[in-house]
């Protein structure tokens, strides 16, 4: 401080560098001490970086289809087929009270088409989900968990997930389904 | 008759659960087989490192083309936009980052992802050595404005200053919204996400397209006026290791850089000449820095005072008001999906209660601290405004500089060097 005042109280350039010298010292032990603070947070393996819904909270809003930030959601409808009934009247395929049970589009729950039904044997039908056409909606997978096994049910298909920081879907969730998960289980797969 | 609906709901909720196998598994007798379905789960680590790998190769060229090339730049402008704006479609970013480092540090569960610590911490490491080399063509959301921009229409000093604050309210925000586990602000309002996934939200889409055509006129004003991450590395790069400079030799006082920068970042020897008695500037500034603390608590007051409106962007303080406003009315029709599912999963109001509470608390501390944060900002703009200090020749203001190397090949200067060469 004597030596500043002394010789460059007339010099404001020197003043400046001297400012600027302290600025860098503190910006450097700032970058030095929050980087290593911080990587003591961070995990290599098993954090928990994947979004997943959690089947038995799933309410199936319909949220799911509307508010990812894809165009078309990364929720997709999973089909359980150890857990189906392989009925002829499914609660997933028709809309409940339909007059005909027939593949009509009135009678079809799913909006777009995305359920594939093949006969197996008598009374036995198979159902697949054209991954593709599924939007997400849970309209299938109400109709299942109301009257079926709940074979039908969303889960977030992470091939197509942008995995966000905070996922959008996450947010609107009204049941609180959707939480990080790690590698291990990045699938909640009912068996 | 709420409760009475409510135990209603609850009871079904709990036979739902229950009752998993209405029908029984079926006995196949034709040899039928169950399908075997994969699910498949992306190799994130080789995503992820290639992500740093090109980030750091990225910064390192930029830091070397900031050495008097600006060819390089467009290159590596090129690179990024096409990369990690549409190939990778915007994620993972520095400036989201900010939001991860700010949960990691409140919450003690969750862990921060090391891509993300390595796009947060490199580009701010590489701002403290070179100076903000990550925008002027690393980062996509910079590099896509900067190869659109024909024009430097300039924008006058006080507006430009006003503007200037806002980033810094949009990272008091950020970080305030982000430390209460509401929402990440800086994704759900990324103007650019949507040109880069080629769709999206329809407002946020026509805003990037906005900021886009403006981009054209005048140089990036997402960076200028609007980037949170861009004003924490202009904190580093105004007391950069290495300064960036127009040209090594002498300046001839041309004029030419300062009509070249796209972001207003170089000060003219003329603009700044004092027009009032040295003791009158001095005494503003005394005056500015007295004003400080009043600003200080002035701005903490009000952030607390607003923290309640604020806090409804959490989660549980909105449940709790749908599930308090649906109580409180008399003959309720319809039942929001939220309060229907608050009822079914069967949780109590006490409990509701308390995690509201506890978020609300959480919010006034936070915003407290945010509000200080922001008078303290706007008591450093005022001063630095008013410090007129003489220039001899045509300066960088380093914290505003992008580094985007525009000045260097305009530099008259600069071209002698060249042609003898």
């Amino acid at each position: 401080m004597e030596e500043k005042k002394n010789k460059n109280i007339n010099n404001p350039i020197r003043r400046k560098e001297f400012l600027q010298m302290c600025g860098s010292v503190i910006a450097g032990g700032t970058v030095l001490a929050a980087g290593a603070k911080l990587a003591t947070k961070t995990k290599v393996k098993e954090s928990d970086v994947f979004w997943q819904i959690d089947p038995a909270r799933c309410t199936q809003c319909g949220r799911c289809e509307t508010d990812c930030v894809l165009p078309v959601s990364a929720v997709k409808c999973i089909h359980a087929n150890r857990v189906c009934g392989y009925c002829d009247l499914c609660g997933g395929y028709y809309r409940s009270n339909v007059k005909e049970l027939n593949t009509a589009a009135e009678n079809m729950m799913c909006p777009t088409g995305a359920i594939e039904r093949k006969f197996i044997e008598d009374p036995y039908f198979e159902y697949t989900i054209n991954e593709d056409l599924c939007t997400g909606c849970g309209k299938c997978v109400k109709g299942c968990t109301s009257f079926g096994n709940g074979s039908l049910y969303l889960q977030i298909k992470q091939d197509i997930c942008v995995n966000c920081n905070e996922c959008q879907i996450a947010q609107v969730c009204v049941s609180d389904a959707i939480s990080r998960v790690d590698y291990a289980t990045a699938y909640k797969l009912k068996e | 008759m709420k409760r009475f609906f409510a135990t209603i709901l609850t009871a079904t909720a709990a036979i739902g659960a229950k009752a998993q196998n209405r029908f029984p598994k079926p006995d196949f007798e034709s040899g039928y087989e169950y399908p075997d379905l994969q699910y498949a789960v992306p190799n994130e680590l080789m995503w992820d490192v290639l992500d740093v790998v090109l980030l750091l190769a990225l910064l390192i060229s930029a830091a070397w083309a900031i050495t008097r090339r600006r060819k390089p730049m467009i290159w590596i402008s090129l690179i990024s936009v096409l990369y990690f704006g549409f190939f990778r479609e915007g994620c993972v970013c520095s400036v989201g980052s900010i939001q991860n480092i700010v949960l990691a540090m409140v919450d003690e569960t969750y862990h921060l992802p090391w891509v993300v610590l390595c796009f947060f911490l490199l580009p701010i490491i590489f701002a403290f050595l070179f100076g903000r080399v990550f925008c002027a063509g690393v980062c996509p959301m910079g590099a896509l404005q900067e190869l659109v921009n024909v024009k430097n229409g300039r924008i006058s000093k006080p507006i430009t200053m006003v503007l200037g604050l806002l980033p810094w309210l949009y990272l008091a925000l950020t970080i305030l919204y982000a430390a209460t586990r509401s929402r990440f602000i800086v994704c759900q309002f990324d103007p650019f996400i949507g040109i880069f996934r080629l769709g999206g939200d329809i407002e946020l889409l026509a805003f990037g397209i906005l900021l886009l055509i403006i981009s054209v006129f005048t140089g990036r004003p997402f960076c200028r006026f609007l980037c949170p991450y861009g004003a924490l590395l202009s904190l580093f790069s105004s007391v950069a290791v290495k300064r960036i400079k127009i040209t090594d030799k002498k300046c001839i006082n041309c004029d030419l850089c300062y009509s070249s920068c796209p972001v207003d970042a170089i000060q003219p020897p003329y603009a700044n000449t004092p027009q009032e008695e040295r003791k009158e500037g001095v005494k503003r500034i005394l005056g500015y820095a007295l004003l400080m603390p009043l600003l200080i608590v002035a701005g903490a007051m009000l952030m607390r005072m607003s923290s309640d409106v604020m806090s409804r962007a959490h989660k549980e303080v909105r449940l709790y008001d749908l599930v308090t406003a649906y109580e409180a009315e008399e003959n309720p029709e319809i039942i929001p999906l939220e309060v229907e599912a608050f009822y079914m999963r069967g949780r109590t109001m006490e409990e509701l209660q308390a995690s509201a509470e506890k978020a609300q608390a959480d919010y006034r501390l936070y915003s407290t601290w945010i509000g200080a944060m922001m008078g303290l900002v706007l008591a450093i703009a005022l001063i630095r405004f008013s410090v007129k200090r003489r220039r001899e020749t045509y300066e960088i203001d380093q914290a505003a500089c992008v580094a985007c190397g525009q000045c260097f090949s305009y530099c008259p200067q600069n071209k002698v060097g060249d042609s003898k060469n």
